[in-house]
């Protein structure tokens, strides 16, 4: 007959791991402090940094509004009592204003699609390559400019594409006289594609990880080549990655500041740098922040109408297709 | 904040005794007792490279020597300070700087918006020349510490013939995106009204002439900057002429840049760049601050200051830094100043945005 331990026998006395204990611990402290019946609102308050973070923004925007809405008084330099639309018939009757807003939104356009045509492939090799050398290798050559800033990216642009920079240097060799590589339009749409490549590659790798590689090898085994197979399989289901990363490309290009104000000579200025001369240049923060609402209601508006076209399930949203 | 002396029984106590030391360089350890608490730094916004390297050696370093106190340059440009010392006013916080090295017409705007202190009880402001004065304002909310001229900056090697006489020199298709103007039109709007057939008595009521000779400009797809990027131009050999302040060219010399300047016959404008303290401040910060600026207005500190700049200074009988003497960038006699444009704070201060604006219409098309 076996023998049955007694109640001081220490094989039956189970050690509660400490782990555990912590745990336990947690679990209590969590219970006190958000009690199972607010479970239903526990959405609501992982939700609430960011509904904060968008709160104060609007805040801002607010103020923004409202500062719109009063001319710049030049006899004190203090913002006038009155409230008027003043300001926004000065940008809408603007030429200067409306040429910088069209020139921002051609130029986030033109950047959005050589980014997407130079991002498509190089995601592409990155996430089918067999080669873990090759992956690695551009990643890192992906990742390292993300060490340096844009100021500094545009400053290296400078040195590379000056009159007696290596590129002209470089054509000197064949005999060709220094030409102005900098200082107009498609050197500041150069600038801004190669800062928001690696942005670009990010955002489509891992819409191009998640097609599955079998889908390809469906398609060749019914007789597509390669080009076939990337054009009518890849590229339409990399969809929400090429409509997200076009998002991203095209907001950053049409808000930023550096690349036109240090590539474009002082002739190429974007809405960022309108903005920035009426709130630093002429003090005249009421026309600044119309122009700043106006940028915020085009980007929206260019956003809003991508989204109403394409649906927001494109972005994996879990919307209508 | 101190509250232990009001900012008359500071100005009176301290300003009569601590001022004569501070200009007879008498060592901190020997300025009076009634001084204010001394902080243990004061913040001076200045203009980088040879702008503060020159403010440093003449003014900053000197007043450290005298006083013990430590003076950290805030190299914030002066366009981006603005709002922030006007918000920090408006809000009744301390100001972000102690002083602010800006130039005229911008001071003048925040003298207007009240947010200057009066420092017109300063004892070196009596051996100053009119220049100093600020031209349409009570009392002295800011003082010029010098002046300086908006020259035509050139490469002598793409001038072969000399110097250019004229601003539409320029035109010559030769010189097709080899000109640098600020990125504002700053310093050319004058002389452009001249070299445009216009008058500078129609300024600001009429300003076509300056305008159609802008347009003629835009033709030569000039290049739009700020103060470093002539420099910087002129040393990667991007441009050959530009209408700056004839300190930059002197800097791009110093760099090495083959580089002459000279006053056409249309002429230059000739501004000021003064000192001025924000409202806000505590009472012993504001009492240092003055004696700064009483400094920055001593002979000797405005010598070694403006030497280093290459201008001229509003304290009488300075010596012209070498090479400068009867240099057309450095006018000291009436003489001088035929050929030089002068137009008033006030009437740039009401219309600066307007010009800015037309500058902008043209440049951006």
């Amino acid at each position: 007959m076996p023998e049955i331990p007694s109640k001081d026998d220490p094989r039956t006395t189970f050690r509660y791991p400490l782990r555990w204990r912590i745990m336990d611990a947690l679990n209590n402290g969590l219970d006190r402090f958000w009690p199972a019946r607010m479970s239903p609102y526990t959405g609501w308050a992982l939700i609430m940094p960011a509904l904060l973070l968008v709160g104060l923004l609007v805040l801002g925007l607010f103020e923004m509004a409202e500062s719109s809405l009063h001319t710049l008084d030049r006899a004190t330099f203090l913002p006038s009592e009155a409230y008027t639309l003043e300001n926004y018939q000065t940008v809408i009757e603007s030429a200067t204003y409306g040429r910088v807003v069209t020139r921002s939104v051609f130029a986030a356009g033109l950047t959005v699609f050589f980014t997407l045509l130079l991002a498509l492939p190089y995601a592409y090799i990155m996430v089918r390559t067999t080669s873990s050398v090759v992956r690695k290798t551009l990643l890192v050559v992906l990742f390292l400019p993300f060490f340096i800033g844009q100021v500094v990216r545009a400053y290296g642009l400078l040195i590379i594409l000056g009159t007696t920079g290596v590129a002209n240097n470089a054509l000197g060799l064949v005999g060709i006289e220094p030409i102005r590589l900098l200082f107009n339009f498609p050197a500041v749409v150069f600038g801004l594609v190669q800062y928001m490549l690696p942005f670009a590659v990010l955002m489509l790798a891992p819409a191009l990880t998640a097609i599955p590689r079998e889908t390809e090898t469906a398609a060749s085994s019914l007789g597509a080549n390669w080009l076939q197979s990337f054009r009518h399989v890849v590229i339409p289901m990399a969809k929400p990655g090429l409509i997200g990363a076009g998002l991203v490309v095209g907001t950053l290009a049409l808000t930023d500041f550096a690349m036109p104000a240090m590539l474009g000579g002082g002739s190429q200025d974007f809405i960022a740098n309108a903005i920035y001369d009426q709130f630093f240049r002429t003090a005249d923060q009421g026309l600044g922040a119309a122009l700043a609402l106006l940028l915020v209601v085009l980007g929206s508006v260019i956003v809003g109408v991508v989204i109403s076209i394409f649906g927001a399930g494109t972005l994996g949203m879990g919307g209508k297709k | 904040m101190s509250k232990k002396y009001s900012r008359r029984s500071v100005l009176r106590a301290g300003l009569a005794t601590s001022g004569a030391a501070l200009l007879t360089s008498m060592p901190a350890s020997r300025l009076l007792a009634q001084e204010p608490e001394k902080p243990s730094e004061i913040i001076v916004r200045a203009w980088g490279g040879e702008w503060v390297e020159s403010l440093k050696k003449g003014v900053s370093d000197r007043f450290t020597e005298m006083t013990g106190i430590a003076v950290r340059h805030d190299l914030t440009e002066d366009n981006e300070i603005q709002p922030k010392v006007w918000a920090a006013v408006a809000q009744g916080r301390v100001p972000p700087i102690h002083i602010n090295w800006d130039t005229t017409t911008n001071a003048t705007k925040s003298a207007l918006r009240g947010v200057t202190e009066d420092i017109s009880d300063l004892p070196n402001l009596a051996n100053t020349t009119d220049l100093a004065k600020p031209v349409g304002l009570e009392g002295y909310p800011l003082v010029n510490t010098y002046g300086y001229v908006y020259v035509l900056a050139y490469r002598p090697e793409a001038f072969p013939d000399g110097a250019p006489k004229s601003w539409r020199d320029l035109l010559d298709p030769k010189f097709k995106g080899r000109i640098a103007l600020y990125n504002d039109g700053i310093g050319f709007h004058f002389p452009a009204q001249v070299a445009g057939g216009g008058s500078l008595d129609d300024i600001p009521d009429n300003m076509d002439a300056c305008w159609s000779f802008v347009r003629e400009m835009k033709e030569q797809n000039p290049l739009l900057g700020e103060d470093p990027d002539f420099t910087t131009w002129f040393q990667n050999g991007e441009i050959d002429a530009a209408c700056t302040i004839s300190t930059n060219a002197l800097a791009a010399k110093k760099n090495g840049v083959e580089l002459a300047w000279t006053v056409p016959e249309e002429g230059c404008k000739f501004d000021t760049d003064c000192l001025w303290i924000p409202k806000g401040l505590p009472e012993n910060e504001l009492y240092w601050a003055k004696q700064y600026i009483n400094l920055a207005l001593s002979q000797e500190s405005q010598q070694i200051w403006l030497d280093g700049l290459g201008l001229p200074g509003v304290i009488p009988g300075l010596t012209p830094p070498e090479g400068l003497a009867g240099d057309p960038s450095y006018p000291t006699e009436p003489a001088d100043f035929e050929h030089l444009i002068r137009i008033s704070s006030a009437v740039q201060v009401q219309n600066e945005s307007d010009w800015f604006a037309k500058f902008k219409e043209i440049m951006q098309g």
